[in-house]
């Protein structure tokens, strides 16, 4: 099958212009990673001004749950790799497989990660809602869960954004709009979707892991 | 047509295993009373799940240089960020 890729004129080829969309896509996702950074950030400060409430306010998150996410995304984001690769190999029947998988596990941990905004909810860990704690670190206890809701919840907006992506990307895959000649949306897709990986990488340690001994 | 290097299905597959190889690693170590040890095992460990994502699934392994430049700059600010914020919050208490 000869397919022709359409270069635009400022580009001397095909490589060339593929070279400069992935540039255009990591600058945008160092942006990203600066958007999430302030977050980080404000959590550092946050827990040097009370180290101990947080080890106690991160054993009052849901591990299992915060796990079981972990391994849910971090599996999404294999199945993203491979329809990528499959997408790469002219394999449409595959990378639209996996395009969905990815997609459905996307799913998995939204539907996982508002069931335990509903278990904190029912365990008064809301802020402003009915924030309850006993004990002098009741202010930095509320303080992680400010954090941990804004954290969350802003990764959260990325992934419904990341599925929304996944799916438009399912349908362009199903009406043959790739070849492995064009692939470039789905190359972008799959690093936006990694790096929301890559944040969530970060987030579990340090809302989930800071104490549980 | 151009020939795009592909990686075999078996790296990403063994990248997958590694990356929840670490997480229960990271998850039974934070059991283990180890005191502020614990934390930087857990970071360390983050760390390089996000290095395996970025240099397999993204692809940085075989990545033109300038875009492992946009993505180390990235990175680098957000250490300044963080950094320079420390200059002020790690010495405060």
């Amino acid at each position: 099958m000869a397919s022709v890729v359409i270069v635009d004129r400022q580009f001397d080829d095909a490589e060339q212009q593929r070279t400069a969309s992935d540039l255009g896509m990591w600058v945008f996702l160092a942006t990203e990673i600066l958007f999430f950074g302030v977050l980080f950030a404000a959590y550092t400060a946050t827990r040097l001004h009370d180290p101990q409430a947080f080890a106690i306010a991160s054993r009052l998150t849901n591990i299992t749950l915060g796990s079981v996410n972990t391994a849910v995304l971090l599996t999404s984001s294999l199945m993203m790799a491979l329809a990528v690769r499959a997408t790469k190999l002219g394999l449409r029947r595959a990378a639209l497989g996996f395009l969905c998988a990815t997609a459905v596990l996307g799913i998995v941990f939204l539907a996982i990660k508002f069931t335990e905004y509903y278990l904190d909810y029912a365990g008064h860990l809301v802020p402003v809602l009915d924030f309850a704690h006993p004990g002098p670190h009741a202010g930095a206890v509320e303080n992680f869960f400010y954090l941990y809701f804004f954290m969350t919840g802003l990764h959260s907006v990325h992934m419904i954004a990341g599925i929304g992506v996944v799916s438009v990307l399912a349908v362009m895959t199903a009406r043959r709009r790739f070849t492995p000649d064009y692939f470039t949306p789905v190359e972008l897709g799959g690093l936006y979707w990694h790096l929301v990986d890559i944040v969530w990488i970060f987030l579990y340690p340090l809302l989930y892991l800071v104490s549980r001994t | 047509m151009i020939a795009h290097p592909v990686a075999r299905t078996r790296t990403y597959v063994l990248v997958w295993l590694a990356l929840i190889c670490l997480l229960v690693v990271t998850l039974a170590s934070a059991y283990v009373p180890l005191g502020s040890l614990n934390s930087a095992i857990n970071l360390a460990i983050a760390v390089a799940k996000a290095l395996l994502v970025a240099f397999f699934f993204m692809h940085l392994r075989s990545a033109h240089y300038m875009l492992r430049i946009a993505a180390t700059a990235g990175f680098f600010w957000l250490a300044i960020l963080i950094g320079l914020s420390l200059t002020d919050f790690a010495v405060r208490y």
